[in-house]
């Protein structure tokens, strides 16, 4: 369909697998939905994920939903380029229009990928900050990664950067560990963004806030998201923030993709079995 | 003069399989064929259950219809099947060429009344500076109070929310709009100036399809009323017919 233009795709998951034990078609086949666990029987080989696939362009949020255990944060962690997956392919689109194929990079490159082009989101602020150093220095850290020298200049992108989310200047100074979960998440925001990368992974960005402190701090997110033409994976078992983030959505079950489909369809009309149980648990 | 068809839906099905509840199927949509023409407004009629949300939701892909086809013709008189468009390429046609206003507002928090539509008019293609203009006009045609305008959403009553979320809806209006319920929180007054702006999207080329409940608001906006029942459509034709028509099957 060319009538239809849609923005190039920016991150590309494809065939994605993890597996703990060897594989072969007899595991594949013992494991997953169909079978109801992830962990085979004969041989005890766990697939964390398996054939998990998935695009996501610029400016476009995709969520990934199921429950703890299916595979989620496996997907996020082998894109992070944290674990190094069995099976399958994950690529970017760098700002500069060359493509990394980070499951073959070294980890040398996969951090510079990681200063550069991709940043993370983390539920845990202390997992993504140094909480006893400052908000300022937190933000610093990346961009002096990215080659930033001139003080003047990384105060002036970091004050730019807090403003943006909405952190107060006058807080630049203090230890992150001194400021409420929603600032701390702020910070995160402002740290990930330092170096415009053009894929943001966010694992449970307003888990553990307060209502209306989460609704400040998703309203922000979409606000970036779109500023920036990022492209974004979101994890949730929020359906609220899945709704507000995404515009489509995979549904994991015991490591695998049972459903995909557009994020007001997978709410209204779940198809698959298990997508449905996840949607009605929700709403009830 | 023949006006050119926006919409064409032919032999469209929809089935729910309740997985978790026996397995068992419930038909909403059972055969389904209607065409809506630009600058027409059909209206949708029928008894709760007849399938008319259903219809519209099918339309919007909210819901994955069975079988059947749901083709949208663009400007330039391509004829879009939307049922074989992946996602990414929906979420790109709901911009400009698919719209759905629903009865209820769903925004993001913390956005204002005028944001709200402003953000609508940008995501159709209007640059920011015209947009806001433009949403200040929407605004003021559905006689929202200014001192609202910059207020945020969540705060505001029910009537008034429909009206952001009507004027969101029909700012910079896109090719085929549907409209489930869009004043049913109106009072007299504010609800005649919505079915105003309405009867305008009409008179400017929009293609309509909608449920509304009152038949005075089909009597006065459609071209066209589909009586459907039990997930087909049983009668297409001018309103004052059909409406006499259901009339009849509601006693």
């Amino acid at each position: 369909m060319n009538q239809i233009d849609v923005e190039p795709e920016v991150l590309e998951v494809s065939a994605l697998g993890r597996a703990y034990g060897p594989v072969d078609d007899g595991v594949i086949a013992r494991t997953g939905p169909l079978a109801g666990t992830s962990k085979c029987a004969t041989t005890g080989t766990v697939l964390a994920a398996w054939d998990v696939s998935f695009a996501v362009a610029a400016g476009e949020a995709l969520g990934v939903i199921g429950e703890s255990g299916s595979g989620k944060s496996t997907v996020m962690r082998c894109i992070a380029g944290d674990v190094v997956p069995s099976a399958g392919t994950v690529t970017l689109r760098r700002s500069d229009g060359s493509f990394a194929t980070i499951t073959e990079m070294s980890p040398a490159e996969v951090r510079g990928l990681r200063v550069h082009d991709l940043a993370i989101v983390h539920q845990n602020p202390a997992d993504g900050l140094d909480l006893r150093i400052t908000a300022g220095g937190n933000i610093a850290d990346p961009l002096t990664a990215a080659g930033w020298r001139n003080f003047g200049s990384i105060r002036e992108r970091a004050g730019e950067l807090l403003r943006r989310t909405e952190v107060p200047l006058e807080r630049m100074d203090d230890p992150v560990g001194a400021f409420s979960g929603g600032m701390r998440q702020r910070v995160q925001l402002a740290r990930a963004l330092a170096n415009n990368p053009s894929v943001v992974l966010l694992d449970e960005p307003t888990t553990g806030l307060d209502a209306s402190v989460a609704a400040g701090v998703l309203d922000l997110i979409r606000s970036l998201l779109e500023e920036f033409s990022i492209a974004a994976v979101v994890v949730s078992h929020d359906f609220s923030v899945i709704e507000m983030l995404t515009q489509r959505c995979v549904v994991m079950q015991h490591g695998r993709v049972v459903e995909h489909g557009l994020t007001d369809q997978l709410l209204e009309d779940p198809i698959h079995p298990y997508s449905q149980r996840l949607v009605g648990a929700a709403r009830s | 003069m023949s006006r050119t068809e926006v919409l064409d839906v032919a032999g469209l099905t929809k089935s729910f399989t309740l997985h978790n509840i026996d397995g068992r199927s419930v038909v909403a949509l059972d055969g389904v064929d209607l065409t809506v023409k630009a600058g027409e407004h059909v209206a949708l009629a029928g008894s709760s259950g007849a399938g008319k949300s259903s219809l519209l939701k099918c339309v919007y892909r909210t819901y994955l219809p069975s079988s059947g086809s749901v083709v949208l013709v663009d400007e330039h008189g391509e004829r879009i099947d939307l049922l074989s468009l992946s996602e990414r390429e929906i979420v790109a046609l709901r911009g400009r060429r698919l719209g759905y206003v629903s009865q209820f507002l769903r925004s993001q928090p913390r956005r204002t009344a005028l944001q709200i539509v402003a953000d609508a008019a940008v995501m159709r293609g209007v640059v920011r500076g015209d947009a806001v203009a433009m949403a200040e006009m929407a605004l003021n045609r559905l006689r929202l109070d200014r001192s609202l305008w910059d207020v945020h959403a969540s705060v505001l009553s029910g009537g008034e929310r429909q009206r952001v979320n009507l004027a969101a809806g029909t700012v910079s209006p896109p090719r085929l709009l549907l409209l489930d319920e869009p004043v049913s929180a109106l009072d007299p007054a504010n609800r005649v100036a919505a079915l105003d702006l309405i009867g305008s999207l009409t008179e400017s080329g929009v293609a309509v399809l909608s449920v509304f409940h009152d038949l005075e608001a089909m009597e006065r906006l459609a071209s066209r009323v589909v009586l459907m029942r039990a997930g087909r459509v049983i009668e297409d034709g001018p309103p004052t017919e059909v409406l006499q028509l259901e009339l009849g099957v509601a006693r």
